[in-house]
Formats: C-alpha cells, sequence, structure tokens
C-alpha cells in the first residue's frame, strides 16, 4: 500500500578477500517486526551496520522510505530516523542514564554553543522539554528510578533497556536492535519482548531484529 | 590483633621510609617554616632563629598522625584494643625507623662526616636542627616518643570517627534520619534563599577584592601565573577534558595569542600601537584562527596519532617564531619587549590591577565553562570522549563538536596569551616550550578531567606548591614529581574528579521539603 521502510537491493559488503554480505535483497514494511536470522558469523551485524552507515556496501542500494541512504555519514542516517542499539551494550558509561538519553535527543535539538552560555529564553525552554521526554523515556522502559545514576553502575539488563531508551530519543521512525535478548535470562527476555511488541503497537515504531 | 599489628608495621614502615626520605633532602626546616608561617610564631627572618623546635614537633606530630588515622581502612571494623595496637605499632615502627636515621646521622655529624659531598641540603646547622640542638640519643628519643603517641592518638581518632557513624546508623530510625534530612534540605534551602546567596557572593568578592592588596607583590606574581594557567586549563579541559582529544601543542594558541598581542601593541618590531582591549580581542581571533587551520586537517585523527601530530604543531610553532625567515616580523630569537600594558584611571596597571582582572577573567571562563557543560554541546563533547563512533551514530556530528571544542579551547589559550605577555612586558620564544601544553595537560588530569573545580586546585597545585617548595631548590622538582606520583596512586580519577549533573534528586529534594514541612510543625 505504501513505500517499505527499508529497501535494500543487491547490497554486498565485502572484507578484503571475505564477501560477508553477498547479494542481499531486504524489505521491511512498516509497523512491523522483522527479523534477520542466521548462524553466526552469517553477515547479520554486516548487514545491520551497512544499515546503519557504519560501513558503505560496495554493491547495491539501501533505501530508506524511498531516499538512498548508503554513503551517508552516520549522524545524518541517524537524523532521518534510523536508530539502533549494539550488540554488546555500548553506552557512554560516565554519563547518567539520563544524560545519555538526552544524547539520543541531540539531532532533534537547535541550540548552539552559544546560546548554551547565554541561556536564553528558547535555549531554556528547549532544554526543559528534552529533560522533560528524557524523563518520560526512562519512565518507558522502566528506568525512572536510575535517571542520575552512571551507565556504568547499571545492571546488565537495564543497561540494554538504557540503551533503547537513548535510541528512541531521536525519534526514529525505524529501530535496529542488533540482539536484544543476548545474554538475557528467561524473565527478562518476556520482559524485552513484550517491549518490543509494545513498541510497535502504541509507539508505532518498525523494528528490525538481528537474532542468532 | 595479629592483623592489626601487621597493618600497623606496614603503615609505619611506610611513614618511616617517607620520612627519613624527606630528612635527607631537607625537608622538615621547610615544612617547620610553613608551619611557623602559618601559625604566625616567628619572630625573626633570621634563618637560624626561623627553625623554632616546636614547628618541627608540630611537623614530626602532623605525620604520625596521619600514619594512626591511615592504618585503618575507612569501612573496617576494628576492636578498640586493635586500633591501639594498629596505632602503637605504626608509631613504634616509625618512629624507631627514623629515630635510628636522625641518631645515626647526628652521631656522624658529630664525628665529622660532611654530608653535603652527596646531600647537599644536609648541612650541619640543618643536622643540628634535625637534633633539636641535644645530643643524638635524646632528639632519636623525642622522636619516637611524638611518633608513636601521635599515631596513636590517630588511630583511636579514627575509631572513634567510625564509632560515630556506626552509632548514627544503628540509631538512624525513622526519626533520627528524618532529622537528619531536614537538616541538610534547611541547610540547602538556607542556601537558595536568594539574599543568603546574593550576601554569600558579595562577601567572597570582597574578599577576592582585598586579597592583593594583602599579598604583595610577590605573591601578586606567582597567583597570577596561577590565574593564567586556570585560564589555559579551563580551554584544554574542554579539549582534552570534555571532547577527549588528547592535544598537546595547546602551547602554539598560547603562544599566538602573546605574539599577536605584543606586535600589536609594542613598539618594536612594528610599533603598530592598536588600543589594548581591541589587540586582546583580535589575540583571541588570530588564535582561534590557528585553530581552525590545525583543526580541519587533523581532526579526523584520533588517539595517539593526535596526539604526536599536535605535539609537532606545538614544537613547529615555536621553531617559526625564532627562525630567520620570520625575524623580520617576530624579531627571533631576542623576542619582543615593552609590550603593551593597560592603563587605569591614568596609571598604568599595577600587579594589584592585573591579578584583579586575572580573577574577574577566571570567574567569567568559569561560567562560560560550567555553562558549556551543563548543555546540548557540552553533552555531545561528552558522549564523543565516551564513544566517538556511538556518539556520531546517535546524531553528533563529531567532526563539527571537535573542531568547536579545540576552537574554544583556543580562545581560552588566546585570551591568556596577551594577558601573559601583557604582565611580563615581554614575550619570547622561549616562554613557549613543550613544557607548557605539558603543564597544563598536567593540571587537567592531576585535577580531573573534565571537572572545573579540579582546574583550579590542579593550577595551584602544580604552579603553586612548586614555589612553597622553591627552598628545597635542588630537590624541588624530585619532591614535586614524587608528589604527583603519590596523587595519581592515591587518586587515580584526579584531585576532585567531575560530577554529573543531578536531574532528578533536586526536584525529589524539593518535594520532600514540601511534603514534610507541615509534620515538623505537628
Amino acid at each position: 500500500m505504501n513505500q517499505p521502510a527499508i529497501r535494500t537491493e543487491g547490497v554486498t559488503k565485502i572484507f578484503g578477500g571475505l564477501t560477508a554480505v553477498d547479494n542481499v535483497d531486504l524489505f521491511v514494511p512498516e509497523r512491523s517486526i522483522s527479523s534477520i536470522i542466521g548462524p553466526n558469523g552469517a553477515g547479520k551485524t554486516t548487514l545491520f551496520n551497512c544499515v546503519s552507515g557504519f560501513y558503505v556496501p560496495e554493491e547495491g542500494e539501501i533505501h530508506f522510505f524511498g531516499e538512498r541512504i548508503q554513503g551517508l555519514p552516520t549522524h545524518k542516517i541517524c537524523s532521518m530516523g534510523i536508530a539502533r542499539t549494539y550488540q554488546n551494550i555500548r553506552l557512554f558509561k560516565e554519563m547518567t542514564a539520563i544524560e545519555n538519553v538526552l544524547v539520543g535527543h541531540h539531532p532533534r535539538m537547535n541550540a548552539t554553543w552559544f546560546e548554551s552560555i547565554l541561556r536564553n529564553k528558547r535555549y531554556l525552554q528547549e532544554e526543559q522539554s528534552a529533560v522533560d521526554r528524557a524523563m518520560e523515556l526512562l519512565d518507558y522502559v522502566g528506568l525512572s528510578e536510575l535517571a542520575d545514576t552512571p551507565a556504568y553502575n547499571l545492571p546488565y539488563g537495564a543497561q540494554r533497556r538504557l540503551e533503547i531508551a537513548r535510541a528512541l530519543a531521536s525519534d526514529p521512525s525505524l529501530l535496529l536492535l542488533d540482539e536484544p535478548t543476548a545474554g538475557m535470562n528467561p524473565q527478562e527476555t518476556a520482559e524485552m519482548t513484550n517491549l518490543i511488541r509494545d513498541l510497535r503497537d502504541t509507539k508505532k515504531y518498525i523494528n528490525l531484529i538481528n537474532r542468532a | 590483633m595479629i592483623k592489626s599489628l601487621k597493618d600497623g608495621l606496614r603503615i609505619g614502615l611506610i611513614t618511616g621510609f617517607i620520612f627519613i626520605f624527606l630528612v635527607l633532602i631537607g625537608f622538615p626546616s621547610v615544612a617547620s617554616n610553613i608551619i611557623g608561617d602559618v601559625l604566625g610564631n616567628m619572630e625573626s627572618l633570621d634563618e637560624n632563629l626561623r627553625m623554632s623546635a616546636e614547628n618541627l614537633i608540630i611537623f614530626i606530630g602532623i605525620i604520625g598522625f596521619i600514619a594512626g588515622l591511615s592504618v585503618f581502612k575507612k569501612d573496617e571494623d576494628i576492636s578498640w584494643l586493635g586500633s591501639v595496637l594498629g596505632g602503637l605499632a605504626a608509631g613504634l615502627s616509625s618512629g624507631l625507623l627514623s629515630g635510628l636515621v636522625i641518631y645515626l646521622i647526628g652521631t656522624l655529624d658529630l664525628s665529622g662526616v660532611d654530608f653535603r659531598t652527596y646531600l647537599p641540603n644536609l648541612g650541619s646547622e640543618q643536622i643540628r636542627y634535625l637534633l633539636f640542638y641535644s645530643t643524638p640519643l635524646a632528639a632519636s628519643q623525642t622522636y619516637l616518643l611524638y611518633f608513636t603517641t601521635l599515631s596513636l592518638i590517630g588511630a583511636l581518632v579514627r575509631k572513634a570517627v567510625s564509632e560515630l557513624s556506626i552509632y548514627k546508623n544503628k540509631v538512624g530510625t525513622a526519626a533520627s534520619q528524618f532529622s537528619g534530612k531536614l537538616g541538610s534540605s534547611k541547610f540547602r534551602g538556607f542556601l537558595d534563599n536568594k539574599f543568603v546567596l546574593a550576601a554569600l557572593v558579595v562577601l567572597v568578592g570582597v574578599g577576592l577584592y582585598f586579597l592583593p592588596y594583602a599579598w604583595g607583590s610577590y605573591w601578586n606574581y606567582i597567583m597570577g601565573t596561577v590565574a593564567i594557567y586556570i585560564l589555559l586549563g579551563l580551554g584544554l579541559n574542554i579539549i582534552v577534558g570534555y571532547s577527549g582529544q588528547l592535544v598537546l601543542g595547546y602551547v602554539a594558541f598560547f603562544a599566538t595569542g602573546a605574539y599577536t598581542f605584543a606586535l600589536l601593541t609594542a613598539p618594536q618590531p612594528h610599533a603598530i600601537g592598536l588600543n589594548l582591549w581591541l589587540a586582546v580581542l583580535i589575540s583571541i581571533v588570530v588564535s582561534v584562527l590557528t585553530g581552525l587551520l590545525l583543526g580541519l586537517p587533523i581532526l579526523r585523527l584520533r588517539g595517539d596519532y593526535l596526539a604526536i601530530v599536535t605535539l609537532g604543531f606545538g614544537e613547529i610553532v615555536r621553531i617559526l617564531i625564532r627562525s630567520d625567515l620570520l625575524t623580520p616580523l617576530t624579531n627571533g630569537p631576542k623576542g619582543i619587549t615593552d609590550v603593551g600594558q593597560p592603563i587605569w584611571r591614568g596609571q598604568v596597571f599595577s600587579d594589584i590591577n592585573y591579578m584583579h582582572l586575572l580573577m574577574l577573567l577566571v570567574l567569567a571562563g568559569l561560567f562560560v565553562a560550567k555553562r558549556l557543560k551543563d548543555s546540548r554541546t557540552g553533552r555531545a563533547w561528552i558522549a564523543i570522549r565516551e564513544d566517538q563512533t556511538v556518539a556520531q551514530a546517535t546524531g553528533v556530528d563529531t567532526y563539527k563538536y571537535k573542531i568547536l571544542a579545540l576552537l574554544l579551547g583556543a580562545a581560552f589559550a588566546g585570551l591568556s596569551g596577551a594577558l601573559f605577555a601583557s604582565r611580563n612586558q615581554f614575550t619570547g620564544p622561549e616562554d613557549f616550550t613543550l613544557m607548557v601544553s605539558v603543564n597544563v595537560l598536567c593540571i587537567v588530569i592531576v585535577g580531573g578531567m573534565g571537572s572545573l573545580p579540579g582546574v583550579i586546585l590542579g593550577a595551584f597545585v602544580l604552579k603553586g606548591v612548586p614555589e612553597l617548595l622553591r627552598e628545597l631548590a635542588d630537590y624541588r622538582l624530585l619532591v614535586f614529581g614524587a608528589l604527583l606520583v603519590v596523587m595519581m596512586i592515591v587518586r587515580p580519577e584526579g584531585l576532585w574528579p567531575a560530577r554529573r549533573r543531578k536531574f532528578k534528586e533536586q526536584d525529589i529534594g524539593s518535594a520532600n521539603l514540601q511534603q514534610k514541612t507541615p509534620e515538623v510543625e505537628v
């Protein structure tokens, strides 16, 4: 009925002599939960990295709502609406939980460095709404009590959820979750599954999940 | 019991060796002079009279006390007997060790051995002072006595303090916790009061205003240098502390600022004679442009590579300044004399005026750095420092923000360079060696990466303490190096580590206050 969120055509990524991703055609519809599955070393994460802009594929094209995105720097891709999490959690460790989410909100803010010295009205308003939004997201993933805790002090499951909150803070239309339940016990996995379903149903995100 | 004894013995031996080291470099007399200055009990400036024995005893006492305190860790649960044993063990071992060495040195000195052949600071006069002008045996007994007593007191104080906090925790029922909380929130509320805050600010301001009058020109000079280094530290803190880019050639921007200012205001070699305040502005702008010149090509590099390239850049600027090629422009190795000085009420700036100006600028710099830190920009920088790849994938234009950090840092350096040249009335290429970059970097690291109070503390420690240690002459740098090593072992995260801004607690705190106020009245 409408455009697919992600469409790839013949994406190929080669590392030296190794073809990690070979001629992949991918089609991710809107408001869906899609999953890439495969054994270790199949190139799932490489494909992820191609979509989020870490790698530029040698061949093929990647379209995001009809726009070509390969070759763009990662921050551009992020501000277009693709946010991701990482297989091995990569939070800003020294920053608190809420600051991590605020960094996620960065592409949706406009304050310049000069405004932040002046603290004019526009800056203060934007900052306040960003903090409110961040608290909201932390509440959503169940971390509002730990907002001022440095990320390195959070328990494992909380770190994974914080990564999702950080990704959501950029108001993405596509969420790339790289092995979101890796290393989790059955209960945590169930919670994560519910969270992902809820993301699709109530927040209308499209999820692409990488799962071994 | 055995453990307390062991701990005590360990600390005692460490203390003893440190004390012997200090004795060998002649530190005790410096320390007792400082104590004398603090207590104000020195009547005469005569060097021999200055060394009053009581100050030496106070110094020994302080060391013994610290040894006693450090026998047990903060949260260690030790019985009273254990702490007595530990304190005694520490005091006896350190006292015996130092007493023995003092006895040996004293006896050898009496028999005519000249220590100065090997240890320049350990002359006969010094040794007799260390012996309290009595016999070696009596002196070593005094050492033993004071080390043991004070170490015992130290250990007991530690025990008493921990007892108190345990008591607090035990009795910490709702009521006492509540009153404790109320106390702290009351204090906070007190500080939140606008009038109280204003009064405090005025008080500190007045204090700062009159301080330079009290100092005298020597201390104004030292403190001025400290202030210039605080400014430099604030700038480099933006680059290294916030955005995490290891730039080793920071001195280049300092030099650019100083030379721009000097060339624009000095009669030689160009006689432009520009308005001074305009010249300061231009110096900042030129430094920023230098930053841009350097930043655009190299900020794509990371980590070690960036460090090496910037290291080279710093040296290139210094060598260019003194090169034959640029001598017509920069006066080469001779440097520039008669750099312009600001005029205030018809008179050239005195050292007091400079101090006031520097204080104002440091406050302004702190203000700017603080506001930057707690903003979108600051968060982007810290994210880059933590994980550049992820920061970019989270939507931060890392290249842009890294250059911004470099430019703002360069602006700070340009400003302090202009002040530096103006205050010294001279600037030459040898003012801008690699050591300046290293010193500023040390300020940032010793103070605590990304921490503003850390920069201030670091500047005082790194530029102020060496002045206090000046009497040690040859050993100054040795002691200073040892201090740095000890500091990095004891506090690897810096003297005053950066604190993260709290978003929640403030709200919760004020909410609690509002809820609980009625309960108090009941």
